[in-house]
Parts: C-alpha cells; sequence; structure tokens
C-alpha cells in the first residue's frame, strides 16, 4: 500500500470512545467530493470492453487495405512474403498484418504523446507540487477534463490527479504493443479494435499534458481572443542572437524564456520554435516566434539563422546536430527520449558547459534540467552570436548556376521525392541562369531532403532551391493566433440555436503535420473556403501555422480575417498537437451540454450521440506520422470521420462506407425503435482525398448527420451541392441519398432537384433519433 | 440552377455570408448615410394584387450612379386564403436571408434599418435592374411560403415619393409591435410546438406562445404560425391550446398532451408562466437562466454572455449545466430575452416582483418592461456580489420579497447542502484495532458522524 493509493472504507467502526458508520477516508488524493455525476457503464474501459461498439464501426467502414509492404520482417521466422493470399511462418494474412502496422503504428503515437504528458506531469508536480489546481477556463468551462472523464471516470482536480489518469493509459497502450507481439492477435478486425482502444487513449493523454500545461503555465485559457503572435522566418528579428528551439515538449524553452526575463536580456534575443514546441511556446511568452513546421527545421539551419538550437522531443529530424555542426550553431538536447549521442552534462557546471560549447570544444551536450538548459542556451547565445557571423551554407546565385550544370539530367531525384517534384527540369532552367522553377519548389518542398541523397552527383538540391526561395523565405512575416486551448460551455451552447437552423453547416477540424502534396496553401485554402461559408473551423498544429501563412487581398491573415471563437465562420487555433484533444472534447461536451447526457465512465453511448449527430470533420492534409494515426484513432472511435492526404495512403487502409448497399445505413428510431434508413451519413469514418478540390467536396458531404433538421440538412446540401458544382463541374449523383423529406430540398435547387427525385423513384423517410445501440430506444413512459 | 436560369448571377444559400465591400460596391440603398429606408411587408385583400408584378417607382439600379448611397423603400404585398396580417412580420423577415442569396447583393439589419449593397462584379454581369431582384424574390416566396398565393413587389427610390410611404411604414411597425406584444394565450385556439431542437436534445420540446418566447429567442407565436402551417408535419407544429387547467400557472390540456407524447412521457405537465414544480423544459441554447435564490426567496437572472459568478457564487455556464438537458428542474429555468418582455413573465411567481437579481446589460435591454417602481430595486452586479450584499440591498430598497420574509419568517431553507468536511486537520493519529495510522493534511468526509458524549447523543448533519 503506498501512501498515494492509502483509501480506507469503514462502513461500521465501533470503539471506547466513538462510533463509525460510513467513513471513508482517501489520502493524498481526490475523493471527488464534488463529482457527484453518476459513474456509466465502462469507466476505465480494458482492451475489450469497447469492442463491440468497434464492431459497430467497423461493419458500417469496413477496413479497405492498401498494403504499402506485402512482405513481413518483424521477426526471424520472416522475411514473410504476403501477396496473394499468402501467409507468413505464424500464420498470418496480410489484412491482419496490415492493421498490426495500424494498431502499432497507433501505439508509437499514444506513447509518444503519452510520455510527453507523464514528463509534463513529472515535471510539474516535482516544481509545483501535486495539489496544483487544474484550470483550463476558469468559469466558463464546466468540464475541465471531457475525454478522461468519459473514458476514466475520473474528474481531475489537481496535477496529482493526472497520475492515475496516466497510468491507465500506460497499462493500455501495453496491452495494445503486446497485441502486436508475433502469435497473438489474429483478426484484422480485432486489430482494428486494438487500434482505436489505443487512439482512444491516445485522446487522453493529450488531454492530460494540455490541461496540466494551460494551468501551471497560465496559456490562454479557452480565450477566442488569445494573442496574435509572429509566424514566420521573416518575423525574426535577424540581428539578434536566435534560440531556435525544434520539438513538442514546451519545458526546456520555459526554462529558456524564464532565464532570459530573469536576466533581462529576453528583449536582445530571438527565441524561436518549429513544430509544436512553438505553438506551446507562444501560449507561453507572446514575444516567441513561430517559425513554422517539421519541414522549415532545414532552411531555417542553413540559412544559418539559429545560433544555439535546443532539441525537446517528436519530429525532430535525426540529423539536426550535423546540419548544425555545418553552421557551427551549437545544440543542446534536452530529452531523456533523444540524447543525439551528446554527453549527459546536466550535473556539470553552468560555466565548464557553456565554455565548452562557445569554444567549440564539443558540438552538442544533453542537459536533462530544463533550468539549466535556459541558463546554458541564453549565455551560448549571446556569446556566440557575435562570433559565428551568421556562418551561412547557402550557396551563392553563382554557385548555384555552377551546381546545377553538373546535374546530369539523371532523375534520382525527382523519382525519391516524395511529392515527386520535377526537380531536373528546374535544375535544366537554373543551369541556363533562370532559377524561377526552383524558386517555385521553394514554396512546395516539405524539406526532406531525400532528392540531395538520392543524387549521384552529390548536388546539395535542397540548398539551391532555399537560395532561390531566400526572397521569399525573408518575407514570410505573417500572424498565427495563439493556442486558446479548451472550447467554453458558453461557446457550445451559443452554436446549439445556429446549428439547429442551419446557421452553420459543420465543423471541420485540420489538423496535424505538414506532408503536404503541394505546399500549405492548400490548407490555407479549406480552411478559408469553409469559414467563409460559415462553418466553424478549428485547427491544431502544423495545420495552424500553414493557414497563418497566407493573406487575403486585403493584406490579412486568416486569423485577422475571421473570429477567433466557435462559431459561424470562426477560424480557432486550438495549440499543440496534445491541443487537438480539445476538438475531441468539444465533441464530447456537446453531449453533455444539450441532452444532459452523463460522461463519466460512458463512452458508448457518448460516442453514438457523436456519430449521428454532431457534424464534424476532421482533415489530416498533411499527416504523416504515428501521432497522427493516433489521433485519427481516437476519433474513429468516436465515429468522426477523418479525412487525410494523398500521402495519408500509405497508413495503409481507409475505413469506407457503402453507398451502394443500403442496409448499411440503417439506424434505430430511439423514439419508436422502428428501423429508418438514413442514407450514407456520414459516408466514411477514414478516406484519402488525392486533390484539394476532392477534399473540399469531401468535408462538405461528411458533416452529413441522420440527425439533421432539414434546415440543417438544406444548408449543408447547398454547400455540397455547390462546392461540388464548382470544383468537380456537375452535380453530385448521390443527392437522392440525402434527402428525408421535401423540406431538406434547398429552396433555390427545388426544380432541379426534383426532377433528380422522380428519376430515383425517391421515397420520403422520417427524420429520426438516430442511434446505433438498441439499449437507448426510449419507451414511452405511461 | 435552373430555378434562376435567367438571373445573370447566382442565387444560392452559400452567398449568405458573402460581404460587399465600399470599394467593390455598385451602389449602397439605405444604409448610415441615407435618412429614408425602409422594407416591410403587407397583407391585402385577392383582389387587390396582381400576381408576379415587380413595380419601379423611380430610378432603377442601372440609372443610380456608382459609388453612390440612395434612398430604397421595399414593399411586398401579399394575398393568400390563410394568410393575415400577423404574418406581415415572418414574411418580411424572410427578405433578409433571400435578398442575401443574391451573388453580388449584400443585405443588412431589417425594418426602417436596411443597408444594402450591390456589388460591381455583379452589376456587370447584368444584375442592374430592381427587375431581376424582384424576380428573384418573387420566386423564392412563392417557393418557401405557398400560403401566399399572389405576390406583388415594389421598389421605391423616388426621393418625392419615399417621404409618406416611409412615414406609413414607421407607424406600421408600431401598430404591429404593440398589437403582437398585447395578444394573450387565451386569445388563440393554437400554440405552436417546436422540437428543432431534439436533434440535439432528444426530450425538449419548446411551447411557444404569443406571450411566452421560444427559449432560442428566434421563434415567435408568428413564426411558428408560419412554419405550421407551411408543413405541419415538421418540427414546428400547432398544438391546440385545449382546456385552461390551471389559468394562474399557465396549464392547458393540449400543452400537456403535445409535451407527453413528444417528449415520451418524459414531460406530462407544463406549466409555463412558473418556475417552480412544472416549469417549461431547457434544451441548451437559451439565452438566459432563471434560478432561484433560496436565501432571499427571489429569482436572480444571468444571460449566455455574462462574465464572472451571479449572486450565489456559480457562473453561468454552472447554472445552465443544472438546467438544460430538455428536464423540468424545479426553481430552474432556460428561456429567451424576449421572455422577459412579456406581461405573463413568471407571472404564477410574482412575476418582476419576484426577481433579486439581473446583470446590468440584460436590465438595460428590458428595462421599458420592467414596472417602474420595482426597477430601481432589483439589484445589479455592481449592487450586491453576494448573498449578504443582496439581502442588504433588498432590505435597503425595500423590494417587495421583504415584506414576504418578515411575514413567512426565514426565506425558505437550503436545499441538500454539498459536502463539507466533518474533520480537517493537519495531522490525525487514529488507533483501532491494535494498530495506529497516522494521517497527514486529512480531510474525512463522511455521509453520517455520530459522536458519542456521555450518554446524550448529538447529531450533527
Ligand atoms: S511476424 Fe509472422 S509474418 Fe512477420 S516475419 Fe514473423 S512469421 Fe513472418
Ligand atoms: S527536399 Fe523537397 S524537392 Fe527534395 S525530395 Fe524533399 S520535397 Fe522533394
Ligand atoms: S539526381 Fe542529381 S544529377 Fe540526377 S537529375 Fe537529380 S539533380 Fe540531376
Ligand atoms: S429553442 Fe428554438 S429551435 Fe430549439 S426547440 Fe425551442 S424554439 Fe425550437
Amino acid at each position: 500500500m503506498t501512501a498515494k493509493n492509502l483509501h480506507i472504507k469503514i462502513d461500521e467502526m465501533k470503539t471506547n470512545s466513538g462510533l463509525i458508520k460510513n467513513l471513508e477516508l482517501s489520502i493524498g488524493k481526490v475523493v471527488n467530493e464534488n463529482y457527484n455525476e453518476p459513474m456509466g457503464p465502462t469507466p476505465m474501459p480494458s482492451v475489450t470492453t469497447l469492442r463491440d461498439w468497434d464492431l459497430t464501426l467497423l461493419n458500417k467502414y469496413k477496413p479497405f487495405y492498401m498494403p504499402d509492404c506485402d512482405l513481413c520482417c518483424l521477426c526471424t521466422f520472416g522475411k514473410c512474403d504476403l501477396t496473394a493470399g499468402k501467409r507468413g511462418a505464424c500464420g498470418l494474412d496480410i489484412a491482419a498484418q496490415s492493421s498490426r502496422i495500424v494498431a502499432l503504428a497507433c501505439s508509437i503515437g499514444a506513447a509518444c504523446h503519452s510520455a510527453h504528458s507523464r514528463h509534463l506531469v513529472h515535471h510539474l508536480i516535482e516544481k509545483y507540487g501535486r495539489r496544483y489546481p487544474l484550470d483550463v477556463g476558469g468559469l466558463n468551462i464546466k468540464v475541465e477534463a471531457p475525454i478522461t472523464r468519459l473514458v476514466t471516470g475520473i474528474k481531475p482536480e489537481t496535477l496529482g490527479d493526472l497520475d492515475d489518469v496516466l497510468a491507465y493509459v500506460e497499462e493500455q497502450i501495453t496491452q495494445i504493443l503486446a497485441a502486436a507481439h508475433t502469435g497473438q492477435e489474429a483478426n484484422a478486425l480485432d486489430f482494428e479494435s486494438k487500434a482505436f482502444h489505443v487512439g482512444m487513449c491516445d485522446h487522453i493523454g493529450m488531454e492530460v499534458g494540455d490541461i496540466a500545461q494551460i494551468s501551471v503555465f497560465n496559456y490562454p485559457k479557452a480565450d477566442p481572443e488569445a494573442p496574435l503572435v509572429k509566424l514566420g522566418i521573416g518575423s525574426v528579428d535577424r540581428t539578434k542572437p536566435v534560440i531556435m528551439c525544434i520539438g513538442h515538449n514546451v519545458v526546456p524553452s520555459v526554462g529558456i524564456i524564464d532565464y532570459a526575463k530573469e536576466q533581462k536580456v529576453d528583449e536582445s534575443l530571438e527565441i524561436v520554435g518549429l513544430c509544436c514546441t512553438a505553438h506551446d511556446m507562444t501560449r507561453y511568452y507572446t514575444r516567441g516566434r513561430i517559425v513554422g513546421p517539421i519541414s522549415w527545421e532545414l532552411r531555417f539551419i542553413r540559412a544559418g539563422l539559429a545560433d544555439v538550437v535546443v532539441l525537446d522531443e517528436q519530429c525532430i529530424r535525426t540529423d539536426v546536430a550535423d546540419e548544425a555542426a555545418k553552421v557551427n550553431a551549437p545544440v543542446i538536447a534536452a530529452s531523456e527520449k533523444n540524447c543525439v549521442g551528446f554527453k549527459n552534462r546536466t550535473n556539470d557546471p553552468t560555466d565548464a558547459i557553456v565554455d565548452d560549447l562557445v569554444s567549440g570544444k564539443v558540438l552538442g551536450v544533453l542537459i536533462l534540467d530544463p533550468d539549466k538548459v535556459g541558463e546554458v542556451a541564453v549565455r551560448v547565445a549571446m556569446k556566440v552570436a557575435p562570433m559565428r557571423k551568421r556562418k551561412n551554407v547557402l550557396p551563392t546565385v553563382e554557385e548555384v548556376i555552377a551546381a546545377a550544370k553538373t546535374c546530369t539530367q539523371c532523375k534520382q531525384c525527382q523519382r525519391n521525392c516524395p511529392q515527386d517534384y520535377a526537380v531536373p527540369a528546374a535544375l535544366k532552367d537554373a543551369a541556363a541562369g533562370d532559377l524561377s522553377k526552383l524558386t517555385d519548389l521553394y514554396e512546395y518542398c516539405i524539406g526532406c531532403g531525400r532528392c540531395e541523397q538520392a543524387c549521384p552527383q552529390k548536388i546539395v538540391i535542397h540548398s539551391l532551391i532555399v537560395k532561390a526561395g531566400e526572397k521569399a523565405m525573408y518575407c514570410e512575416d505573417n500572424l498565427c493566433r495563439s493556442g486558446r486551448g479548451a472550447v467554453s460551455d458558453v461557446e457550445i451552447r451559443s452554436v446549439g440555436g445556429p446549428i439547429v437552423l442551419g446557421e452553420i453547416p459543420g465543423i471541420v477540424a485540420l489538423v496535424g503535420c505538414s506532408n503536404y502534396p503541394k505546399g500549405g496553401k492548400d490548407v490555407y485554402d479549406i480552411a478559408r473556403e469553409f469559414a467563409s461559408r460559415r462553418y466553424i473551423v478549428a485547427l491544431s498544429g502544423c495545420s495552424a501555422m500553414a493557414a497563418g501563412s497566407y493573406r487575403n487581398s486585403e493584406g490579412k491573415t486568416i486569423y485577422e480575417e475571421f473570429p477567433g471563437g466557435f462559431e459561424a465562420g470562426g477560424v480557432l487555433n486550438v495549440g499543440s498537437c496534445v491541443a487537438n484533444s480539445h476538438i475531441a472534447g468539444a465533441a464530447i461536451k456537446v453531449a453533455n451540454i444539450f441532452a444532459k447526457r452523463n460522461l463519466r465512465g460512458n463512452y458508448e453511448e457518448i460516442a453514438d450521440y457523436i456519430h449521428n449527430r454532431l457534424g464534424a470533420v476532421g482533415l489530416a492534409w498533411g499527416a504523416y506520422s504515428q501521432k497522427a494515426a493516433a489521433i485519427g484513432a481516437g476519433f474513429w472511435r468516436l465515429g468522426v470521420p477523418v479525412i487525410v492526404g494523398p500521402h495519408g495512403s500509405k497508413y495503409r487502409r481507409m475505413l469506407l462506407g457503402r453507398k451502394d448497399v443500403p442496409e448499411n445505413w440503417n439506424v434505430i428510431d430511439a423514439r419508436t425503435g422502428e428501423t429508418v434508413n438514413v442514407g450514407p451519413s456520414p459516408e466514411h469514418l477514414f478516406n484519402v482525398a488525392e486533390t484539394k478540390e476532392e477534399c473540399i467536396v469531401q468535408i462538405a458531404k461528411l458533416v452529413i448527420r441522420p440527425n439533421d433538421t432539414w434546415k440543417g440538412r438544406a444548408g449543408k446540401l447547398s454547400h455540397y451541392i455547390d462546392l461540388h458544382k464548382r470544383y468537380m463541374g456537375v452535380m453530385p449523383d448521390d443527392i437522392h441519398l440525402y434527402i428525408r423529406t421535401p423540406a431538406d430540398i434547398p429552396i433555390t435547387m427545388k426544380d432541379e432537384i426534383q426532377k433528380i427525385l422522380e428519376e430515383h423513384n425517391w421515397k420520403e423517410t422520417t427524420i429520426p433519433d438516430p442511434t446505433l445501440l438498441p439499449r437507448m430506444v426510449r419507451k414511452m413512459k405511461e | 440552377m435552373s430555378m434562376f436560369k435567367d438571373i445573370p448571377v447566382e442565387v444560392g444559400v452559400i452567398f449568405e455570408g458573402e460581404r460587399i465591400r465600399r470599394n467593390d460596391m455598385q451602389v449602397e440603398l439605405g444604409g448610415p448615410k441615407v435618412d429614408q429606408k425602409f422594407e416591410i411587408a403587407k397583407v391585402k385583400p385577392m383582389d387587390q394584387i396582381e400576381d408576379g408584378k415587380v413595380v419601379i417607382v423611380g430610378p432603377d439600379l442601372k440609372d443610380l450612379k456608382e459609388g453612390g448611397e440612395y434612398p430604397l423603400g421595399i414593399l411586398i404585398e401579399a394575398a393568400g386564403a390563410q394568410l393575415d396580417p400577423g404574418l406581415e412580420g415572418v414574411i418580411e423577415r424572410r427578405l433578409h436571408g433571400y435578398l442575401n442569396y443574391i451573388e453580388g447583393f449584400m443585405h443588412l439589419n431589417q425594418r426602417y434599418d436596411i443597408q444594402i449593397r450591390l456589388g460591381k462584379k455583379s452589376f456587370q454581369k447584368g444584375l442592374n435592374t430592381f427587375e431581376i431582384i424582384g424576380k428573384v424574390l418573387y420566386r423564392l416566396f412563392k417557393n418557401e411560403l405557398p400560403i401566399i398565393e399572389k405576390l406583388q413587389i415594389t421598389f421605391i427610390t423616388d426621393i418625392s415619393k419615399i417621404g409618406s410611404l416611409y412615414t406609413d411604414a414607421l407607424a406600421s411597425y408600431e401598430a404591429r409591435d404593440a398589437k403582437a406584444r398585447g395578444l394573450k394565450d387565451n386569445e388563440v385556439p393554437e400554440f405552436y410546438g417546436c422540437v428543432l431542437c431534439q436533434s440535439f436534445a432528444p426530450s425538449h420540446v419548446c411551447v411557444i406562445t404569443p406571450q411566452r418566447y421560444s427559449n432560442c429567442g428566434a421563434i415567435s407565436w408568428h413564426d411558428g404560425k408560419a412554419s405550421a402551417s407551411i408543413d405541419p408535419k415538421g418540427p414546428i407544429f400547432a398544438i391546440p391550446r385545449g382546456d385552461v387547467i390551471n389559468e394562474e400557472k399557465g396549464e392547458f390540456s393540449g400543452v400537456n398532451e403535445a409535451a407527453k407524447k413528444r417528449s415520451m412521457g418524459e414531460v406530462t405537465k407544463v406549466w409555463l408562466y412558473t418556475a417552480f414544480d412544472h416549469p417549461h423544459t431547457s434544451c441548451g441554447c437559451f439565452e438566459a437562466v432563471t434560478f432561484y435564490i433560496p436565501e432571499v426567496d427571489g429569482f436572480g437572472i444571468v444571460h449566455r454572455t455574462f462574465k464572472g459568478v451571479t449572486v450565489n457564487g456559480l457562473p453561468f455556464s454552472t447554472l445552465a449545466d443544472s438546467t438544460a438537458g430538455g428536464r423540468q428542474i424545479d426553481g430552474f429555468h432556460g428561456m429567451s430575452l424576449e421572455y422577459m418582455r412579456s406581461s405573463k413573465f413568471f407571472a404564477a411567481d410574482g412575476g418582476w416582483n419576484r426577481v433579486v437579481w439581473v446583470p446590468k446589460e440584460v436590465k438595460e435591454k428590458v428595462k421599458d418592461f420592467i414596472p417602474k417602481d420595482i426597477i430601481g430595486k432589483i439589484a445589479t452586479e455592481d449592487d450586491a456580489k453576494g448573498i449578504d450584499d443582496l439581502k442588504t440591498f433588498l432590505k435597503e430598497k425595500n423590494h417587495p420579497i421583504v415584506a414576504k420574509w418578515t411575514t413567512e419568517e426565514a426565506p425558505a431553507t437550503e436545499a441538500e447542502t454539498e459536502a463539507t468536511p466533518v474533520m480537517t486537520a493537519s495531522t490525525l493519529p487514529i488507533s483501532a484495532g491494535g494498530f495506529k495510522i497516522i494521517l497527514t493534511d486529512a480531510k474525512i468526509y463522511a455521509s453520517k458522524v455520530v459522536i458519542k458524549k456521555d450518554e446524550s447523543k448529538t447529531e450533527k448533519r
């Protein structure tokens, strides 16, 4: 029995001095005195508790496998050839293997977020104590941790409470990882269910991390007017020493900012971030700069902009140290998860570390104490900056042309480029002195460097591209709204009316990474398209940065053009990756706020509610990571459809609905118990969109839900039809599947649609109180 | 879109959010720089209307100078066997949506306050005459409101003619409002029910009467009537009022039946004019919450956008949570701001005489509807931050509720209080059954603690 978990319950105790009845003692742990919500059926679900729900969804949206690789080499029986129905030495077929990889990817992602949160929580408890209160939005938020409450039944009130929540998550991740061992789970659908399970846990892991950091670091709290912060390489003042933090865990950045402020040098420094650390840094410190997504790492370093590079965790190029060495920029690794081979100097005197880095005696150090990281980074930056004279490894224009001339047009680069960019053609022009094609590539290139690796001529292709785009690069001076965190209860209440009255057609969440097929502009265009149409547009992570990187004809960024609230036409940045939890959280809160459904340990009922009622769609246009897979899986289990960009097909499978199979679209009307066919709403749970245009049309269709009021449905259809005509050139061919009563027909399209309905022999149906769970059928009370 | 094939620009819901900036506008009609502007709908006898006619009095769009601002009156005249003047407001309010459906045509505000902009691009595409605007309006009205059998539309830009029409319009709005507010629940045969919110709150039913606006504030009795007549099977439907069961509380047999049927028996009895016992249910999107404050036996009201905590220490979000979800909660009531303007506003509970605390923003909004003798006696957040302040304030101002306190002694007892620790100690040794436990920083909660002292018992609850 550890003190942490001391819990005594005495039903009755008689002693000489007193009689005690129903006494409950809890020490160092919350008794949840204010949490009187009844416990639902599934608190802390095990791997199989929600399996039936998963199978309900997976039967409606069958996995469609697109194996990226049909070999397995996970154990020494392999490699096993799994093509054409063949099974591996352990008996596994390609479907189970593909879904096993999905479950594994989701587990890695979930482990990543949860370990990040674990580190945050440990660190913050150590510094601020277990009883530090959680506060994510003051008076405007009643349900502080909707996912945690829903899944675990715990209502966390202090940092210490988060411990128990994480312990649950960690156990589940271990269970799922175990299932992926050779000779364990045999069935593809069961692997899918396990992926859903670990995805759900991932959302808890994210929620824990974000509410901990919001509470302690006093980030914007559910604030629609969170400050606008600078975004882009051009926003960095290059005359000052620059500290560049890469990764996702804000703790070392906080150490740097605190130290700089303490020494009153923060104004004479630039502290900039790349990837989600940048978001979280600016939630803490509005003078911080967001440089951009992971794909900006090479360009920033090669341009010599960073005087010190600080690495925390996740999505950091593993060759950053080599790249930094080329520009003489010292590196500080600050996370146990990414030690970069450096010597651990955590316990060394600061002066010695600073000297070693400044003199160049060592290229980098590992420091696991964030306060020490802060002091070392600031002192080194101040000293190194004047000496380094901004060593720049970008070639001159002449060198670009000279390098281009060595190109043999072998096309290896283009073949290896994940985006199939026409590098050889750009180099051909460059060799003749015309850099315009290279400059165009700057806009689209995701900075992966694969072209360089492939080039037999050893041309530093990415550097040539950056040089050609240098002017544009230094003009990247835009704005991002600092991550606002959760959506407040009041905001959710305020949109109830407009949604049922059809004024808000849906909610679109643009999340995830920057593996874009053609630059970040697509994200901006999609966000703007839907915000202009009065959808609610939520953003996070690299997508939130991409959206802020462009301006409209009036010169305004998307965050200036649209309000930052959860409202019609609102464009809200929730924050970093872990802040994605607030998007799922908002969906969960809808059920609690409007229908007063209990959340506590009541997963299945709430997911059923969200799946059938809430017109929300997630888009991860540039998803690349295992974390993105885990986030997606968490949404799938809630029944929220997710779309990914073209690279998303490498996640190996889609979850597709079949609109040609009418019986797949039956729901139960909870009012009558009768089966009602509601058509393919939503049509898919997970699918890939190949082009921006296809994606926009898909989003408009995927916000359709069985419960839509006729006003809501008419509005959704107006946009779907309009977008389909605009981008595909024709009327969609499935309109008749979405019209339940004549009132659903958008009034401006009446005669046109009536004709279609006649052609399809359409029949009127009812609008049900939809559910997939027979137990939700209500009995008329007498 | 075939319905608007002959219209030079697109027409669709998707243009609703479109904004036209000054630089992009061909002309502005109405707006802050123009004194006389209006839009009005009138229900007329059948024989006075020529169906489909569009009349333009004064210069047409193509005759107006680019970049200028001009007066405009829009007169919609409708006739139909089932139409009555009570629906004029409903017809008129559709103009906002319909005009905004037109690509490159922006409409803001309503009544005598309209502001319209025509975009240059649409003008160049051929949207250069009111004739086209009239055609679009005609088709939309006839399609969406089949109870309109005949419709005639007039646009007035002639400065010499608009003046008298403008004065007429003002008088009509005035008369219409007075009539709408004067309409009594017991003068109409039907109320209307709305279940749009069942899409998210499956057991909620709004009962909309002339004297009780919908919770969301978006649907009036007249709106309900129009919707129900267009689509009687739709989510907004007629509720025959039935017998008056309890006039004071506002209980009607028809309402009870409808509520029972539509809530699947969850709600069987609704009292429309009280927050107690069987109050109207609350879905989730209500504009304000009324909450009973037992310590002073009065009501507090808080609206959705109120920041901070109310006089009982709870913020809107918590109070809203106590009442939402389509349930009847004694002493809590989600409602629209408009309901506060009704003479039946909690009539059974004493109406405004029972209200003790409202945010000043709300007070300002509805001040004309609060009886003069009570308005100064209702506290706002400036007057009272807590219950003690409130008591002092009410006594000082001699709020009518104070008289009740003295007759009934202490105000109603508090509801079950939340658990408070019965014992708090920084260190607390317990010895029992031969071993000793020392608790540090312990709080002990118990549903019941009985402490024996000699022979006499003390119970603490
Ligand atoms: S895990 Fe199975 S399929 Fe994979 S290599 Fe081993 S035996 Fe072959
Ligand atoms: S660095 Fe750019 S051009 Fe090179 S392979 Fe990657 S995306 Fe293609
Ligand atoms: S791989 Fe190198 S040599 Fe070959 S085409 Fe590309 S740039 Fe030229
Ligand atoms: S709040 Fe408004 S929309 Fe909702 S049920 Fe009531 S009247 Fe209908």
